[in-house]
Parts: C-alpha cells; structure tokens; sequence
C-alpha cells in the first residue's frame, strides 16, 4: 500500500516538473502577488494580452487582505522569496518595504514622465520611482445612496454638523446612518485619514511637521478634529458593524438599508457596479465635511503600484509587461475592462474609456475645482501600524476623541523609531 | 562506573544536538536581536529601548490581563469538564468508544478552520447562535463584538477544542487506578459520589497536575483562536501578549517583536515554573 503510493507521488511529481519545463520552454511564466481585494478584471485582461502579444504568462497569486496581506509581503521580501510582480500600496507603507534593495528603478523608463506627479511622489524614494499606476485613483469620502436622500428630503452636507444632522434624521426614520463594516478593520480607519484635506487645509505644514515630530494629533486642534469625528459616528451605526465585511457594505448602501458608507470608492463601486449594474447610479460621493462650508475638498488615495522584484531572475520580461502595460493600448486594455470608470488614471494626458458612472461625475466636480487633496499617507512615510485597531477602537465608543489622538501619536513615534526618524 | 556514565551520555547526544540547533541556540539569538533595531538584514543596537517601547505600548496592561483571564479560564474549564467527561466516559457505557472519538474529535480539526466557523455561528444577525436565541425569545447577543463578552466567546470555542486532549488524558489516569480501592470502598459502604471524591480525585493526580501545566502554558501561549477569531478586536479589546507581539512582527518591527517574544517567555516561565514546582511537591505527599 505504501509502496504503491510512493510510485503514484514519485510519476506525478515527475509529470509536473516536466509539464512546468515545457511550459517555460514556450513563454515566460512570471508571478504577481496581489491582495483578493484589489479589483481583478482589468490586470487580468491586460494579462491575457500580454501573453497573446508578448508570450509573458503572468500567474496570480491572490492573497488575504489588510494587515495580513501587509504581512505577508513583508515576510516574503525579508525572506528573499519574492515574486516577480508585487502589487501593493505606494506613499508611507513603501518605506519600509527596502524598495531600493528590492525593486527595479523605473526612473528612465520611458513612460516615467507621462505618471502624474503627485503618484510620482509616492511610489518614489530618494527621487527614485519604483512603481506604475496600478488602476484608478480613488479617493475616501462619504458615498451615498441618492434615493434614500431624496426619500428623506436630505442635501449634500457642507459641513460635518449638516452631516450629523442628516445622520439623526435617518437614525430617527430607522435607516442605517453610517455604514459600518469592521470587521474588515482596515476600513475603520477611512474617515480618520479621509479627513485629511481638511486638516492639510487648516494647517499647511502639518504633513512636513508631523513627519518631523514637531506635531502631533493630540495636539493640533485641526487634527484632533479628525478623531472627534470619528467619535461623533458611535450612534449612528448598523447593529452588527463589528462582523459586517465590504461585501455586506455594498449590499447595504444599495439597498438602501444604509445610507452613508464612509469607504474608498474603489473597493466599493467596482462591486457595485458588477453585482448590481442596475443599481450603480443611484450611488453618490461627497467629501467628508470639515467646518467651513465654502471650502469642501475631497481627499485621494493613490493607486496602489506594480512593483518589479530587481532581483528576480526574469527582470527583462518584467520591464517590457510594465512598457505594454503603461502604453495607450495597454491602458485601454485596462480600463475597457472594468465594468465602470470609478476614478482618474494617474496618467497625464489620459482619460479613461469606458462606462461613466453619477459618482465619477460627483468626484470629478472636485479635481476641475482643485478641491482635491493626497491622503497624508501619501505625503509622510509615518502612518501609525496599530491605526486601524485605535480608529476602531474610538469609533466603537471605546476611547474618547482625545485619548485616541494620543494612542496614535503614540503609534506613529513607535512606526517613526523604527525607520530611523528621531522623534520626541 | 564512570565509563558506564560516559556511554550512556552518548546515547543522548543525538537529542541534545538537534535540542539545541532548534531550541537553545535560537533562544540566545532571540534574546540578541530583541535588543536591536532589525530588519532581517541589518540591525542598530539600541539596548533596553525595545523593551521598554514594548512596556509602554497602548494595550500592554490590558493584554497581560487579558491572557492571565484566558488561560486562567481555558485550564480550569478544560479541567472541569475533562474530570466529569472522563468519569463519565471510564465506566460502563456501551456507546464509550464512539463517544471517546467524538469528544476528541474537535482536537483533530485545524483552529483557523475552528475560528472561521464559530465566528460564522457567533455573527450577531445571521449566526446560529443568535437565531437559536432569538426562536426561544432571547435577545440576540453580539458575541464577539461586545468587548466584555468577546474574550470569553473566544475561550469558549477553545475549551469546546481542547476539552478533548484533557478527556484522554484523565481517562487515561483513571484508567489506571486500580479495581481494588473501588471494590474496598464499595464493601465500606461508600456511594458513587464518595467514590469519585475519595479514590478517583486523589489518586488522578498526575494526570491533573498534567492538564494543569498543558492547558495553563497553552492559554497564555493563545494566538491562533483569538487571532482567526476577533484579530484582537474590537479595537484592543481582546488583545493578548502574543497577538501584540504578532501585529509588531506584521509592522515589520522585527528586534520589537523579538522583544516581546522574550518578555513572553520569561512571563510564562514566572508562572509555570513555581507551579510545576508546587504540583509536584503535592503528588509526592
């Protein structure tokens, strides 16, 4: 019995390999370690392209999401077991990934000049730029659904307290005011960084001083006013916020069951727009107010980035996917395949075809008034690691505005040590 | 004489060899690296200021508590229902032997898969639990997001897994206490009760003393369960020692988690060491 299964595992195994030496005889068979929670149609159908016209196969390695996909890429790059394409988050989280001794320079490529600046500044250290635009850029801001405001006679809030009070109404004729999906805890910390346009507004070197150490969230009154609003959501919650995923989110906002969803546009309208095609223009962003009602900007995030492993044996086939990738055609492979252009590319000179959506038209009203800011993440290297936990924790009602503010500076001078910044 | 010792020495140094390439030798490398500044390939030597950065850390006091509560409350359930299932299960029940593979069942299973699922029974709206409470006319209860009840929904789900491993254990002590005393007790007039409480309870001893140490290392050891299960939420609420240590590993702050790794180990040795140390001294009486 043994020995019979020795023989069967042994013929297998050579079967394997033999069919794995055949298949790279063919084409190059490259590897791209994604999250499962990054939208997959358009990097997919630029990969099957790209092994039509290239002969570069590309295989996904779907992966958890959050800090355990933060995790997990870390371990892989400190354990030297890298693949060739990682997609991961650009701006403070790069810093401590060692991009220079990890990833290939993409400074003197040749579509290096055509990627937005502000992307730019966040897929670079020390000048030099080690990703491409990985899909739209998003932003963080309150999404809404259209139908339940016009039910309830409600405007778009120009300020937080307009917000609050939209919040009591719908509380008041039993609808969910906040959507709350904690249990994907990463999602907890939206309004928190989301609110970063208004606290860039209020104090214009807060990014530059905070990175220093010389401010800090407990501190800085306009700061503060991030976390007090994270404490102002605690009643306005869905009852079971705490087990709800992004998935149940979605559900939520469509149906109406909840009106506001506090989240990053792009792990929320692609979903939507797939599962409820229907449903997707009855969906509408606004910035998360501040209190000046003349000045409502939006915050943005990045895109993540496709970074190349420079020490992987296939660095050529590497920069010619990324070359087809960032050309016209290979973006408009991109974008055609997603089912709705929720956001800007990071490219200049490029517009995205595809289906519009009433949200695009909603963010898009704040970049043509330059109402529109990077998320601080983006223009620090510091972003506390425990964030997501403290956020949660303060809009669970757990800890008040004030003490979460100070538990966070706390976790940004433990993230700053670490990097080699001398804080205070 | 000597040469006797000499030669019988040798038989052990196999064990000792590989003892400690994967155990002593990592250990000192540890207790290096916990006072650097690391990154897996270079490290700054920064002395005691990863531990105190560690001892300082937001949610330390309320982690030492909590893994005190939870091994405090996994060792003494598993013992508990361990004593009365074994006793349960050591007589004369003709099911025994189905019974036995069912209650050691669940310490076969995988605790992330474990988690998963008492997670999905635990979910406020949509969980078993909830709609079993809700069809007898209780209110539902928010299991694992009440942040006073979250802990022991956990420690819960790991005494329904562990209570197994204790079960055959003790059936194994009781097992092996001898008819005599039983036929003695029962010509002296002594009721079931009495039995268990003057022969069965004394004389499981060793086999208590040994869930003791087990349940109570691997309760303040707990990573897996309370990681699948809450991920040491919400917020800070069911953070242990050894989910902190792990959220500084995922940060990438290697010499930090490498501190608290240390600090782990010299809080469970406090602990069990003296234990040990004080169960065996009462087996001997």
């Amino acid at each position: 019995m043994k020995k019979n299964l020795k023989t069967v595992v042994s013929i297998l195994f050579v079967c394997v390999l033999c069919g794995s030496a055949s298949a790279k005889s063919k084409k190059t068979t490259l590897t791209m370690l994604i999250s499962r929670d990054q939208p997959m149609n358009g990097i997919q159908s630029v990969c099957d392209k790209a092994e039509n016209t290239l002969g570069i196969k590309i295989e996904m390695e779907l992966s958890a999401s959050g800090t355990d996909f933060d995790n997990m890429v870390k371990t892989r790059l400190a354990s030297g077991d890298i693949p060739d394409f990682i997609v991961y988050n650009t701006g403070s989280l790069l810093a401590p990934l060692n991009p220079e001794d990890n990833f290939i320079n993409l400074s003197n490529e040749p579509y290096a000049v055509r990627i937005n600046n502000a992307f730019k500044l966040s897929a670079s250290i020390n000048g030099k730029l080690y990703a491409v635009p990985f899909g739209l850029s998003q932003v963080g801001a309150v999404m809404y659904n259209k139908k339940v405001y016009k039910k309830y006679g409600l405007s778009v809030p120009k300020t937080w307290k307009q917000f609050i009070e939209n919040c009591d109404i719908l509380k008041k004729n039993g609808v969910t005011a906040i959507i709350g999906t904690f249990k994907d805890s990463w999602t907890s910390q939206v309004l928190f960084l989301g609110d970063s346009y208004n606290v860039c507004k209020a104090v214009p070197d807060f990014s530059a001083q905070f990175e220093k150490g010389n401010m800090k969230y407990a501190a800085t009154p306009a700061a503060l006013r991030s976390w007090q609003k994270l404490a102002d959501t605690t009643p306005y919650y869905n009852r079971d916020y705490l087990a709800s995923t992004v998935s149940d989110g979605c559900d939520k906002l469509v149906s109406g069951e909840g009106a506001h969803y506090i989240m990053l546009t792009d792990n929320v309208l692609p979903q939507i727009a797939s599962l409820y095609p229907d449903k997707i223009n009855d969906i509408g962003v606004f910035a998360i107010p501040g209190d000046n009602a003349d000045d409502n900007g939006i915050t943005v995030w990045m895109p993540s980035g496709i970074y190349g492993n420079k020490n992987g044996k296939h660095t050529e086939a590497v920069k010619k996917f990324l070359n087809y990738y960032m050309s016209e055609a290979g973006l408009d492979v991109y974008c055609s395949a997603l089912d709705v252009i929720s956001g800007p590319m990071a490219v200049d000179g490029y517009t995205p075809k595809g289906k519009r959506i009433a949200a695009l038209a909603d963010m898009e009203a704040y970049f043509k008034a330059n109402k529109n800011d990077a998320a601080l993440e983006f223009k620090t290297a510091v972003k506390g690691a425990n964030a997501a936990n403290i956020c949660s924790e303060c809009a669970s009602g757990q800890t008040t505005a004030e003490q979460a503010a100070r538990i966070y500076d706390e976790d940004c001078r433990k993230q700053a040590v670490q990097l080699g910044l001398k804080w205070k | 004489m000597k040469k006797n010792a000499v030669y019988s020495i040798w038989f052990a140094v196999p064990a000792l060899v590989v003892f400690s390439i994967f155990f002593v030798i990592p250990m000192l490398i540890s207790f290096f690296f916990s006072l650097t500044v690391w990154n897996l390939k270079s490290f700054t030597f920064c002395g005691f200021d990863n531990f105190r950065l560690f001892f300082t850390e937001h949610s330390m006091n309320l982690s030492v508590r909590n893994t005190f509560v939870y091994a405090a409350v996994t060792c003494s359930a598993k013992l508990i229902l361990s004593f009365f299932i074994a006793i349960l299960l050591s007589g004369s029940l003709k099911t025994k032997n189905i019974l036995r593979s069912i209650v050691f069942f669940p310490t076969l299973v995988s605790t992330i898969a474990v988690g998963i699922t008492f997670s999905a029974l635990m979910h406020p709206s949509k969980g078993l639990f909830n709609i079993l409470l809700q069809s007898l006319g209780i209110a539902p209860v928010d299991w694992l997001g009440n942040t006073k009840l979250a802990l022991l929904s956990v420690a819960f789900t790991d005494v329904w897994k562990g209570v197994g491993v204790a079960t055959v254990i003790f059936l194994a002590g009781i097992q092996s206490i001898s008819r005599d005393y039983y036929e003695a007790a029962v010509i002296d007039g002594a009721n079931y009760m009495q039995q268990i409480y003057f022969i069965t309870l004394p004389l499981s001893k060793p086999a208590r003393n040994s869930i003791i140490i087990l349940a109570l290392i691997g309760g303040l050891k707990s990573f897996d369960l309370i990681w699948t299960m809450t991920g040491g939420g919400p917020g800070f609420a069911t953070d242990v020692l050894a989910s902190v240590i792990y959220k500084q590993y995922a940060a990438g702050f290697y010499g930090l988690s490498t501190a608290g790794n240390v600090i782990m180990f010299i809080f469970i040795t406090v602990i069990v060491l003296p234990l040990q140390q004080y169960l065996i001294k009462k087996e001997e009486q």
